[in-house]
């Protein structure tokens, strides 16, 4: 799940693969506005073919949490 | 086409005339495909049905004895919402949107001070309705938008629909009560505003924007929102526009692909988001990025809510897309002024809505006219220090140039006093600074007697222009903007920020 993100995330922001973290932050250390944030997520949606609650969404801060929630649902 | 309209009521029969057998709304919903795979496939209704599906709840009503009653609706924007606030207010009963993003205990606080008779909640609200059926005693009726509720002696809205008789004959005047809307200030306790049916649906018909039927429109904005009810609801149902109901701020991106909009009203911050989408892939020719990122039939956005540099309604312009910055209050059913196809002018705020006259008051803008307020909802205080013979008080700053364009400078609530007296409007000095690549979020105020910013940087410009000192970065843009401005202007205080500040709903900073 953790790679899948990263493939995904370099996309959103300029920011090199390896210095992709499981503890970055997405909006602190990755940059990410929340608008970009929310984008991210509805590509995540079609990639992974899940659906993500939008409330549920705005907790997330680390992307090792966005690798959990998306396990958790897919 | 646009013909003014002094009833909501008036405003959907005439679009029903017109328009009956077209689109109204459009809206995804849930399926399985072929393999039995979930999948998402688009429904529409027609303006006959809306009107239909809308006198059905209004008969609803007045059987339960509801006519002229408060009625809170309360849900993301859906076809049964608008359904709701259509039945309700056509049928002399007054319709209270509540934000769908607050919580259990402050939504219930809501309810009580607008006096609400009967609750119409959306599924992911449930938690609300169950708190409201046990906290709220004046509350009678509970009405849920899907069937199977959680909630006790819940009823079901399209179950009543079904049932009751259509309501007809009935005719709200222009002068009664529609709406209670609750502002969601930046700063102290939400105000309560009263709109009546002239004050909304003359705001919506006022002004011919030279929109044609069909135009596709796509709504992203919460539907409690005066802006988005008046300008995407209101406003599309009273020019035959196809309303495209965006289900996530989620699935922006996925939804213009599937609705093809023509026109989105946004919020400056959406507006800031997809101009860097459209920086980024700058190296390709401008149509092409532009149909990649909103498709080719794409041309309008519409701006308000909050300030929008007027550098981006350059920079769409080269896609071919025309941003039109307008300026509004709830209090004023909201729009005040816009600029529009055929009159607009850079930094400006357009000019006055035709049912609108506006004046400056020792720099304040007041306004009068058809679409300013009743007043605050048993807030008789509040009232009297916003309305005066009339006037509203907007307690913006600006001037109003020879053309009769409005200009903004300032909140007035928000001014500096600084310890010599002079007035500082802080939007003022964080519009210069937001000019800055490096700034993505900046805030002004007085702290101890001296003029602070706090700057949350653009770290992903960050990243790209490999900036080692964002702090040192950030001081020589203020030390370049203090050059130039008066002494008592001048910023002596510098905070970075390292997460974005905290919003309230409508995506505004938060001020205290």
């Amino acid at each position: 799940m953790f790679e899948q993100l990263v493939e995904i995330i370099v996309n959103y922001v300029e920011v090199k693969k390896e210095d992709i973290k499981p503890e970055s932050r997405f909006m602190e250390d990755l940059g990410f506005t929340s608008f970009d944030f929310m984008s991210m997520l509805g590509e995540i949606e079609d990639t992974l073919d899940v659906e993500i609650d939008q409330e549920e969404a705005a907790n997330i801060r680390t992307i090792q949490e966005a690798a959990d929630y998306l396990s958790s649902i897919s | 086409m646009n013909e003014l309209s002094s009833t909501i009521y008036e405003l959907l029969v005439k679009a029903e005339e017109s328009y009956g057998a077209q689109d109204a709304i459009r809206y995804k919903v849930k399926c399985a495909d072929g393999s039995g795979k979930k999948a998402t496939k688009v429904e529409a209704k027609t303006y006959t049905q809306l009107k239909c599906d809308s006198e059905h709840f209004t008969g609803a009503l007045a059987e339960l004895g509801e006519r002229g009653k408060h009625i809170a609706i309360i849900g993301a924007t859906s076809y049964s919402w608008i359904v709701a606030y259509y039945g309700t207010v056509n049928g002399g009963s007054v319709a209270v949107p509540l934000d769908a993003n607050l919580p259990a205990e402050d939504l219930c606080e809501l309810i009580d001070r607008a006096d609400v008779t009967t609750l119409v909640y959306d599924k992911a609200k449930t938690n609300v309705a169950l708190m409201a059926a046990e906290q709220c005693h004046g509350l009678k009726n509970i009405i849920a938008m899907e069937a199977e509720s959680e909630v006790p002696d819940a009823l079901y809205m399209w179950e009543l629909i079904e049932k009751a008789a259509p309501e007809k004959g009935y005719e709200p005047k222009p002068e009664d009560l529609a709406t209670i809307m609750f502002t969601s200030g930046t700063t102290g306790k939400s105000k309560s505003v009263m709109l009546t049916h002239r004050n909304l649906a003359e705001n919506a018909t006022a002004l011919d924007m030279g929109y044609e039927p069909g135009t596709v429109l796509m709504s992203v904005l919460p539907i409690h929102h005066a802006y988005c009810l008046s300008m995407d609801i209101l406003k599309g149902t009273s020019v035959g526009a196809i309303i495209c109901i965006n289900d996530s701020l989620l699935r922006v991106a996925k939804n213009i692909k599937l609705f093809e909009p023509n026109m989105i009203l946004m919020v400056p911050l959406m507006v800031e988001t997809l101009a860097k989408k459209l920086e980024e892939a700058s190296f390709i020719p401008a149509p092409l990025v532009k149909a990649k990122v909103f498709g080719k039939q794409f041309h309008t956005i519409c701006s308000g809510g909050a300030y929008l540099n007027p550098a981006y309604i350059a920079m769409f312009k080269k896609y071919g897309i025309t941003i039109l910055q307008g300026y509004g209050m709830t209090e004023c059913a909201p729009v005040i002024s816009t600029n529009c196809d055929s009159a607009s002018k850079a930094g400006s705020i357009g000019r006055c809505m035709p049912n609108c006259e506006a004046k400056i008051v020792d720099e304040e803008i007041w306004v009068r006219g058809t679409s300013v307020m009743q007043g605050y909802y048993k807030m008789p205080e509040e009232t009297a220090q916003t309305l005066e013979d009339g006037w509203l008080k907007t307690g913006d700053l600006g001037y109003i140039d020879e053309e009769g364009f409005l200009f903004l400078t300032g909140r007035k609530k928000n001014l500096i006093i600084t310890p010599n007296g002079e007035n500082v409007s802080p939007e003022e000095i964080e519009n210069k600074l937001g000019e800055n690549r490096l700034v993505q979020e900046v805030l002004v105020r007085d702290s101890e007697g001296v003029i602070e910013a706090e700057i949350f940087p653009d770290l992903e410009y960050v990243t790209k222009k490999k900036i080692k000192d964002v702090q040192a970065e950030l001081q020589a843009i203020i030390d370049a903007y203090n050059n130039g401005a008066p002494l008592y202007k001048r910023i002596f205080k510098l905070k970075v920020r390292d997460v974005e500040f905290e919003k309230n709903t409508t995506k505004k900073i938060k001020r205290f």
